[in-house]
Formats: structure tokens, C-alpha cells, sequence
């Protein structure tokens, strides 16, 4: 029964047309990107850079590195944006709409039904960046040749190279820790989901968790406290393209952000299990 | 099969429900009467396990709803006024996803209920092409599928038109005559529930004004039109001959017990007060609910 159950939360998912905003607005933004690193001066941008540190650039303007390119401010801005969105939907709506009492009048435990919710968000996650990373990659080669990777972050000082089948290897490594990152933004807005408010408020009050995180991070007085700011650990997948990798610092933030997606959803489910269902 | 032992909820400083006790037997259609707010969909919604009981005990089907809901729910069905699907899927998906709540049920069983109710050749439609009718019925179809022994309904006929309304209460017979299934109806449509209902609850501000058969309700009527040149005066002399036990707005009257209507014909032109005309009034369910709702704040003791 609980495959079944977690099926019914798929199906009700990806049944409804709102949970594609993300995968339209991703192949939109994307496409975007693509043309205006085709046709604006920051190829060129890119290709100075490479260049100057010795590299020829043809090599590796590629559909990797664009690809990467164009991953790095969706993944930012627009991942958590719809995933919270997605998350914020997941009990509120359902509250809202008044399924969730007819659900409830059935035998299943609120703790069940709050969990097989909770992994269909995290298949939703998985599934948006599977999709994110395909589309940015396939779009990239239809205008870019197949070739090596570049990879800059500059808030890491990551400046690497890779050939075409190791820079593959890294981004398709990459998307498990974004898919880590969106995992727990869905959990946060999942939680607040949980509480007796609208899903709009459910997704407001995630995105501006993680805005408060972002801010208070970057402010210099809190640089030693950087481990206490959920955002601080979304920046594994970019870690994974320095040489050598930072495993352990690495290792250490994806527990953080385990953690904090089991907690969000045990508070969660705490809520839930003391709120009255009314109509 | 519902049992309500001192059942309280508050909301803040706001009673809805107060000290309510309440027997549903096995085998009725109790209906559960009272105004807008009076506490029908609060009791409600715990005995199905939505809303947590301040104190008290809630048992559905002899287990504590609060400590062991779903073996509490597992034969039982619910609708609810206007009732929620998924809209965006048709009415076949929805009977399976909302079956899958409950226990394993099979295309068999649903093709089954889909006929009981009268939606075949829509079930494969979309929700959100469905008429108010038809999503009553995909309703009572989902309420169905777990072969319940007692449906409860909440203000099932709110929303639908005189037609609807008629068929629903036929489709309620239907389950308790061809089904024998035991029936909660909350509503404050009285017609409906004086005619389904073979036990009632009314509730008032919370508290329950009234527990018992609808024969008792009408076997509590007694009261005639009397019609007499001299109202006073032959009241006066039928209270002294023990005949009636009340009169009231200078027409009616209310007959002691196993008194009749002709002992009364009898007595009054033996004393000589011309009778014009005299004759049994039904007293309707609402004017037995009317009278118990406005003579209600004064009662201390609920039944």
C-alpha cells in the first residue's frame, strides 16, 4: 500500500499543470542564456579568461562549459524558487481545496500520508534537475561543439579543465548535491506547508528563510558562523569541480542539509499531527 | 457504532461542541440536527479523526478514534458538503487514489460502485466537467469502495437543486435498505431528515438539546385545534375534567394521555359550549426543532 500511496502522490503531482511552471520557466530561461552566450561578449569573456591562463579556448568552449555556465543562476535563483513553490503546494493546497479532509477521512495515518507527500517532493527534486541538467546540456550542444570543460566559480576560486569524458563525469556527479540543495528547500517549504496557512505563505515564508540565510551569511560578522546558514551548504555541486576536492568539508555539508531536511519535516509532521482538519 | 462519552472541543475561548454524549446504534439513519455552528461539523470531524477532542472519549465502531483511528475508520465512509476532488483527473483516478487511503481495492470493485451510483460513461471524464450531481455522486462512490458498514454524511444536499436533493434521499434509502448500511446524516434540512431518519440528535450552541426516536418526536404531538365560540371557558372545564394537559393562543390544545379527541367533543357538549370543529395537528419535525431550539438557552440540564 505505501507504494501505492506514494504513486497517488506522483500522479497527483504531475497531474497538475502548476508543476511545470519550473520545467517551462527552466527551458525558457535556459534557452536565453544560450543565445546570449552565443551572441554577446561573453564568450569572448570566457575565452580572454582561458587564454590568459594558458589555454587555447577553442578546446574548451564547449557544450559543457556552457552547459555549466548556464546551470549556475538557475540552480541559484530560480531551483529554489520553484521547488519551495512545489513544496509550499504539498499540504496547503490540499488543505485549501478541501481533498486533504476527504483524504483524512480515510484510515491512514497523518504521519503516512505527511511522509509519502514528502518523497514524492523529493522525486519532484530529482526529476527538475535531471531535467534542468539535460536540457542545459543538450540545448548547449545543439549551438556548441562536444569538447572539454571549463569550470569557474569564482566565490571558490575554482578555475578547472577537464577533458570532454571526465567534465561529463563531474557534471552528472554535480546534479546529486543539487538535487541535495533542492531536497531541502522543498522540506523547508513543506514544513511550513504543514502549518494552517495558505501555500502561497507556505512558499513566501521558505523563500525568505533562505533569502535570510543567503544575506546573513554574506555579512562579514557572521563569516565564522557560516556553518549556521543553510545556503552556506549549497555550494557542494560547485566544489566538485576543484581539484582535488574538498570530500570532507563536502561530506559535512550534505549531512547539514540531511539533517535539516529531516528536521523541517519532522516539525512538520508535529504540526500536522496536532492541527484540526476543519473545512 | 459511534459512541460521543462527554465529549468536549473548544477553539480559543470558544466552545463548539460542550459535554456531548451522543449513541449512534447500528442498523439507524441518525440524523444530527441543529443550526449553522452549532456544533454538527466539529462532532463530525471528530469522529473522524480531523479535529481532536478537548476531552472526552470518541469511539467509532468500538475503538478509540484519538488512540486507534484507522481501525476506528476502516469500515467507514464519509461525504462532505461540497465535496473536494481532483480536478484535473478524471473521476476513475480519483476513486483510485482516494481507494488507496484505505485498503487494496480492485477495478472490479470500483467498475461495481461506479455503477451503484449511476456515473458509468462518465467515469473516465475529467472532474472538472462533472455537474454538481455528478460530483455528489463520485462522492458517494469514493465512500463506497471500502464496502463500509456506516456512512456519515455532512450536509450531503447543500448546494444541490429540488431534483438533486430528491435524489439523494432516495439514494440514502437505497444504502441503508439495499446495502443495511448505518447511516450519521448531519443537516439542518429538516423535510429530509424527518423522512430518512429513524433516530435524531439536535444540538444547540454545542450542547445536545434533544436524543431520540422521530416515533417518540411525533408521539410527543397530542396537540389539537380546537374551534369554539368560548376558548376560556372550555379549557377551563376540560383541565378540570383532566382531559388536557395545556392550552395555548386560544385555539390549540394538548390532550392528557390516552385521552382522544372525542372524549373531549363529549365532554364539552355535556357542558353545554358549542364545538365548531376539532381535529389532530402533526406537529412537523421543525416545529418540534423550532421549539427546542428557542426554549433551549433556558435549559440547564441538555438531554
Amino acid at each position: 500500500m505505501f507504494l501505492a500511496q506514494l504513486n497517488n502522490e506522483l500522479w497527483k503531482l504531475f497531474g497538475k499543470k502548476r508543476t511545470y511552471i519550473g520545467f517551462g520557466a527552466f527551458v525558457l530561461v535556459q534557452t536565453v542564456m544560450l543565445l546570449m552566450f552565443k551572441y554577446t561578449r561573453w564568450q569572448a569573456q570566457f575565452e580572454r579568461m582561458l587564454s590568459g591562463n594558458g589555454y587555447l579556448a577553442s578546446d574548451y568552449i564547449s557544450a559543457l562549459t556552457v552547459a555549466l555556465v548556464m546551470l549556475i543562476p538557475q540552480v541559484l535563483l530560480l531551483l529554489p524558487l520553484y521547488v519551495t513553490l512545489v513544496g509550499g503546494d504539498l499540504v496547503a493546497k490540499e488543505a485549501e481545496d478541501g481533498t486533504l479532509r476527504m483524504i483524512l477521512s480515510r484510515p491512514i495515518s497523518r504521519f503516512r500520508l505527511l511522509l509519502v507527500k514528502w518523497l514524492a517532493g523529493m522525486l519532484f527534486c530529482a526529476v527538475l534537475v535531471l531535467m534542468l541538467d539535460l536540457v542545459a546540456l543538450g540545448f548547449a550542444r545543439l549551438l556548441f561543439p562536444w569538447k572539454g570543460m571549463f569550470a569557474f566559480f569564482p566565490m571558490h576560486q575554482t578555475f578547472g579543465v577537464f577533458p570532454a569524458g571526465e567534465g561529463l563525469t563531474l557534471y552528472a556527479f554535480s546534479a546529486l548535491f543539487v538535487v541535495a540543495n533542492a531536497v531541502a528547500q522543498l522540506s523547508v517549504s513543506f514544513m511550513f506547508s504543514c502549518f494552517n496557512i495558505k501555500p502561497a505563505a507556505a512558499t513566501i515564508l521558505a523563500l525568505s528563510y533562505l533569502f535570510m540565510n543567503m544575506v546573513m551569511e554574506n555579512i562579514p560578522f557572521f563569516r565564522g558562523y557560516q556553518n549556521w546558514f543553510v545556503t552556506h551548504h549549497f555550494d557542494c555541486w560547485q566544489r566538485v569541480f576543484q581539484t582535488p576536492a574538498p570530500w570532507p568539508q563536502m561530506l559535512q555539508s550534505e549531512v547539514i542539509l540531511l539533517a535539516i531536511s529531516a528536521t523541517a519535516f519532522l516539525i512538520g509532521a508535529s504540526v500536522f499531527q496536532v492541527r484540526d482538519i476543519k473545512s | 457504532m459511534i459512541a460521543l462519552n462527554q465529549v468536549t472541543k473548544k477553539f480559543g475561548a470558544r466552545v463548539a461542541v460542550n459535554e456531548l454524549t451522543l449513541q449512534v446504534p447500528r442498523g439507524e439513519v441518525f440524523g444530527l440536527l441543529g443550526h449553522n455552528g452549532a456544533g454538527k461539523s466539529t462532532a463530525i470531524g471528530m469522529m473522524l479523526g480531523q479535529v481532536w477532542p478537548t476531552s472526552g472519549e470518541v469511539k467509532v465502531c468500538g475503538q478509540d478514534v484519538q488512540t486507534r483511528r484507522a481501525a476506528a475508520l476502516q469500515k467507514v465512509g464519509a461525504i462532505f458538503e461540497a465535496p473536494a476532488f481532483y480536478d484535473y483527473l478524471s473521476g476513475w483516478s480519483n476513486l483510485e487514489i482516494l481507494s488507496h487511503y484505505s485498503a487494496p481495492t480492485s477495478s472490479e470493485r470500483i467498475r461495481e460502485v461506479v455503477q451503484w451510483v449511476g456515473l458509468n460513461g462518465r467515469e473516465h471524464s475529467k472532474v472538472r466537467t462533472y455537474s454538481h450531481g455528478m460530483r455528489a455522486r463520485l462522492a458517494l462512490a469514493q465512500a463506497l469502495l471500502p464496502q463500509p458498514e456506516m456512512l456519515i454524511l455532512d450536509e450531503p444536499g447543500n448546494g444541490l437543486d429540488p431534483e438533486g436533493i430528491a435524489e439523494m434521499r432516495q439514494t440514502i434509502s437505497r444504502l441503508h435498505d439495499e446495502l443495511g448500511l448505518t447511516i450519521l446524516l448531519s443537516s439542518h434540512q429538516l423535510s429530509e431528515v424527518e423522512q430518512l431518519c429513524s433516530r435524531i440528535a439536535v444540538l444547540n450552541q454545542g450542547r445536545k438539546v434533544f436524543e431520540g426516536r422521530m416515533a417518540d418526536v411525533k408521539a410527543e404531538q397530542g396537540r389539537v385545534l380546537l374551534k369554539t365560540p368560548d376558548f376560556p371557558a372550555a379549557t377551563a372545564r376540560l383541565h378540570q375534567l383532566g382531559l388536557i394537559t395545556a392550552a395555548s393562543d386560544g385555539k390549540h390544545i394538548v390532550l392528557g394521555e390516552s385521552r382522544t379527541t372525542a372524549e373531549v367533543t363529549k365532554a364539552l357538549v355535556a357542558a353545554d359550549i358549542a364545538v365548531e370543529g376539532i381535529w389532530q395537528q402533526d406537529q412537523t419535525l421543525e416545529d418540534f426543532y423550532l421549539s427546542l431550539v428557542k426554549s433551549a438557552p433556558s435549559k440547564s440540564n441538555p438531554a
